[in-house]
């Protein structure tokens, strides 16, 4: 197993560093001058050309692009990203400040959706060919074909306004004195990210089940004379659940993006509506390091996801 | 199915058989099934017609979906402005229609330009292997790694807004997708053995990539254009939402819904952005039933 | 005789009904199991017998069924109908596996993956037995050591695909006999294995016959197979029996000209290069286009236009059956 995790890893640091490469490139690329967005607009006009130059010199910005590309790299592995354009803030800071905003949504996105994908999915596979499944079928192909945004504004719009069970948005309003109280805001975004997310795992172990099914072990564990329960899912489920976990791995970089929207629609202040904001107001170094860190996340979710499969399937493992 | 009902279809098929009124059938199967799957030709009959409405639009509604008319402002559906009117009193119908246009282009258009690309790529690099199907894996490892959101917001960032940016940008993170899975399959159907018989024969290694494996790999790269339209029309229309997509100048499918961000609009002038979300969902939903018809007509291993 | 019984089938029609149609795969067969003796089931592709195996156990696919016949299993407690049983009942559950047991073509599919061999083989005695689990882990590592695996121990806990294919053969009829069953079924056991391991299993399941007295139903498309291993043989052709007896009778004295063209196109070890051997002139006809009257009459040398009705099943001595109009012309051609 050990070897495996190294195996993974030694293939998934060359390609974080190829692509903090192009990250840093298309940085390069942006319009403006590092220096003049980094400081004060007032200062910067009583400045004289030559402390314009001092101040390059002293940032290091005189240095080839490679030179650069290797202090930033440097930076970056410390924890140091560099500072936003609008405000100055430490991005670091603000991605930490964010963090916990974006993880919940995304975990319980995660959660709920793998857990009533699943159920629904198998429930749908072994109901083959009637009223349930049909209807689970075409629930699931509504459920992919809504957008996010749409479906989040209608939910606000009946939930929210229409019948004012839940707040309209946000996380944590000045009223809120514990971290409980802000638990009926997760509801309304948490779910409308799951949807469609729990569309997607339906459909999936659905026909991973189907494809369980339709195996020859299935035949063996049916002449072995045991109850329909067990040939369905200790032998038919627990074979599907392989597919299964592989495709949720593949759709992790869309529910990380998914936030993004989702964020926007219902102000909840997480690294998605910051990142909206960055590129609303042109501050590259902010957009550049949320979307390298977002590749940093989509790629250890991999790596965790090919380890669950390692685990969950023995061919894997000895291959 | 309940055992009794199966029993019953059973019955009816064994009659009709030693009737002998069942003949082996003639024609494509894949497309005999797809027209027997409800799903699927409902799915064709919304995709046609809201396809066809876009396109002949100016013979639907005399009205221009660009011109303002203040005195007309916020004015909900009635028989002169069928879907009422927006804030600058443009027609939010006219509005719908036109935008079809652009959001069905740059859906479908993208789709197709990313298939090409990507499957071109894929059959032939899946099939000479070596380091060229390497480098080309590795290209789309990268881009794959990125959440498609973040990464063409990213590029919009670094290119700007326009129209043709986002097919290019759409082109660029989509064809990924579509290169894996024209290589998967190229990889599998190489390995049989009329591919061995034509290369003993001598026939270059073109003609045999595009000319005789390709066309047997046609099934799936059809479903996986419909689902890349889908992807793509939902990404326009959220893009076009946030006004990062199509310039708020030309309307789109999103960028009509875009003024459903003020919460006092989406309460009070639902005909702004409730039936254009409808549009939208409407059609995703019927290019997912064809595509879904398409992969069930066209497997082979599925009994019916 | 009939206490030497383990199962009579009679009439068995099975259908399978895909693409609306349907096709007649077992139409009208007719067969005895006894006690401690080999049933060889021989024919090509299509012909029915792996249906047949399935029918008995009930483990037909969902778009199918046993449309008329009877299958009887003897059990001790008395006549059991299986073609009466619910498909999913708990009674054929029970005989699954117990009393009934199936071996299958490919080792390697027919092994869950995900399990070790050794929990695949408890699940049974888990299931039949009264056994706790001391009791089934050394019940598995004697069925293992029984099948001739070396380091039985060891080896139930590794998963299949560690196994070669000889080994996991070996341990699919450890599982099919982890209970003792009184009828085996072996669909076509040995075709996925290399010609060598062939005759390992095959002595084994003489052994097995010998040691516990079970019945056996071998099915499979090799007349060598036949002449090896079976007492009793059927041959099957497009969903009927054409022809059946001891195996002495039918591959010396072959009563039906499709019995009789199997046999010579057979090559035979030490005869030499320039064999006559024969290959069967046309090809299976359609399931869905079948000819009138009798099947191989298409293909058929000895073909007059009696043969546009199907023929009956006629008698040649107590226990040789043929189902053709012209047999006495093949048998004086023979």
């Amino acid at each position: 197993m050990l070897t495996f995790i190294i195996r993974r890893l030694l293939v998934t640091i060359p390609m974080l560093l190829v692509i903090s490469f192009l990250v840093y490139l298309g940085l390069e690329l942006t319009p403006g001058d590092a220096v003049s967005h980094m400081i004060d607009p007032e200062a910067a006009s009583r400045m004289t050309e030559e402390q314009f130059d001092q101040l390059r010199e002293a940032l290091g910005l005189n240095k080839s692009f490679i030179e650069r590309y290797g202090i930033w790299l440097m930076s970056v592995l410390q924890g140091d990203f560099g500072h936003s354009l609008s405000g100055g803030v430490a991005i670091s800071t603000i991605v930490l400040d964010r963090l916990p905003a974006t993880l919940e949504l995304s975990v319980f996105a995660l959660v709920f959706s793998t857990v009533f994908g699943c159920i629904l999915g198998t429930m749908s596979a072994l109901r083959r060919g009637s009223v349930t499944d049909s209807s689970l079928t075409v629930f699931g192909m509504i459920g992919v074909s809504i957008p996010e945004f749409f479906f989040g504004l209608v939910s606000i719009l009946i939930f929210a306004l229409h019948f004012n069970w839940l707040p309209v948005g946000g996380r944590l309003l000045p009223s809120y004195d514990s971290y409980f109280d802000h638990l009926p805001n997760i509801i309304l975004p948490g779910l409308v990210l799951s949807f469609m997310m729990t569309a997607g795992v339906m459909r999936y172990s659905r026909s991973a089940m189907l494809d369980s099914l339709s195996r020859e072990f299935i035949r063996t564990a049916r002449s072995k004379g045991l109850p329909d329960w067990r040939i369905n899912m200790i032998h038919g489920f627990r074979v599907a659940l392989t597919p299964v976990v592989v495709l949720i791995g593949f759709r992790l970089p869309t529910l990380i993006g998914g936030s993004v929207i989702i964020e926007e629609v219902f102000q909840w202040p997480g690294i998605g509506s910051e990142f909206i904001e960055a590129v609303r107001g042109a501050d590259y170094p902010l957009v550049m390091s949320i979307a390298l860190l977002s590749v940093f996340a989509v790629l250890m979710a991999s790596l965790i996801v090919d380890v669950l499969t390692a685990l969950i399937d023995p061919r894997v493992r000895l291959s | 199915m309940t055992n009794a009902a199966l029993n019953r279809k059973f019955d009816k098929i064994r009659a009709r058989e030693e009737a002998g009124l069942n003949k082996p059938q003639s024609g494509s199967r894949a497309l005999r099934k797809l027209m027997g799957n409800p799903l699927a030709v409902a799915g064709l009959v919304i995709f046609l017609i809201i396809l066809l409405a876009s396109i002949f639009a100016p013979l639907l509604t005399p009205h221009d979906p660009l011109k303002i008319d203040l005195r007309a402002m916020l004015q909900p559906p009635s028989a002169e402005h069928w879907f009422g009117t927006d804030r600058t009193g443009r027609d939010v119908f006219a509005r719908i229609l036109y935008g079809g246009r652009v959001s069905i282009l740059v859906g479908l258009g993208s789709a197709l330009i990313a298939a090409a690309i990507g499957v071109g790529i894929g059959a032939y690099t899946g099939y000479r292997g070596g380091w060229l199907d390497m480098i080309a894996m590795r290209i789309s490892e990268i881009f794959m790694s990125f959440p498609q959101i973040i990464l063409v917001l990213l590029m919009v960032s670094i290119v700007g807004q326009s129209l043709v940016n986002l097919m290019v940008i759409f082109v660029l993170t989509g064809w990924g997708g579509m290169y894996r899975m024209a290589r998967a399959r190229m990889l599998s159907l190489r390995e049989e053995e009329y591919v061995q018989a034509l290369q003993s024969f001598g026939v270059p290694t073109v003609k045999i990539c595009y000319k005789h494996i390709l066309p047997n790999a046609l099934g799936p790269i059809m479903v996986n254009i419909t689902l890349t339209t889908a992807m793509f029309i939902l990404a326009e229309a959220g893009l076009s939402f946030l006004g990062l997509g199509v310039p708020l100048s030309i309307p789109t499918w999103g960028n009509i819904l875009n003024v459903a961000k003020d919460l006092r609009v989406l309460e009070n002038n639902w005909w702004m952005w409730l039936p254009v979300g409808t549009v939208i969902s409407l059609f995703v939903l019927s290019v997912n039933f064809i595509g879904d018809g398409l992969r069930d007509s066209t497997d082979p291993t599925l009994q019916g | 005789m009939t206490t030497d019984l383990a199962l009579s089938v009679k009439d068995l029609k099975t259908f399978f009904y895909t693409n609306k149609r349907c096709n007649k795969a077992v139409n009208g067969v007719s067969f005895e199991i006894k006690k401690g003796k080999t049933l060889g089931v021989v024919g090509e592709s299509g012909s029915g017998k792996s249906v047949t195996a399935s029918s008995i156990m009930q483990l037909l696919p969902r778009l199918s069924r046993i449309e008329e016949g009877s299958i009887t299993y003897r059990a001790e407690r008395g006549d059991i109908r299986i073609d009466q049983l619910d498909r999913d009942g708990a009674e054929i559950r029970s005989i699954r596996g117990e009393e009934i047991a199936m071996i299958f073509q490919d080792p390697m599919t027919a092994l869950n993956p995900v399990y070790t061999v050794g929990y695949q083989i408890e699940e049974a005695l888990k299931y039949h037995t009264d056994l706790d689990a001391a009791g089934r882990r050394a019940r598995v590592v004697e069925l293992l050591t029984d099948m001739g695996i070396p380091l039985p121990d060891k080896r139930a806990d590794e998963f299949p695909h560690q196994f070669s294919g000889g080994m996991r053969q070996r341990a699919m009829i450890a599982m099919a006999m982890s209970c003792n069953p009184k009828i085996l079924i072996a669909d076509e056991p040995t075709t996925a294995l290399d010609v060598t391991i062939q005759a390992q299993i095959f002595n084994l399941m003489n052994k097995l016959k010998e040691d516990h007295g079970t019945a056996i139903m071998l099915i499979t498309h090799d007349m060598g197979v036949i002449a090896e291993l079976a007492d009793d043989v059927a041959v099957m052709y497009m969903g009927n029996i054409v022809e059946a007896g001891t195996v002495d009778e039918v591959l010396r004295k072959p009563r039906h000209p499709y019995t009789r063209a199997l046999l010579e196109s057979i090559p035979v070890l030490g005869r030499g290069r320039d064999q006559d051997i024969k290959s069967i002139r046309g090809a299976t006809p359609d399931a869905y286009d079948r000819p009138k009257g009798c099947q191989f009459a298409p293909r058929c040398d000895f073909a007059t236009d009696a043969c546009n009705q199907m023929p009956e099943e006629e008698f040649i001595t107590d226990t040789h059956r043929t189902m053709c109009h012209n047999w006495r012309e093949l048998a004086d051609h023979v």
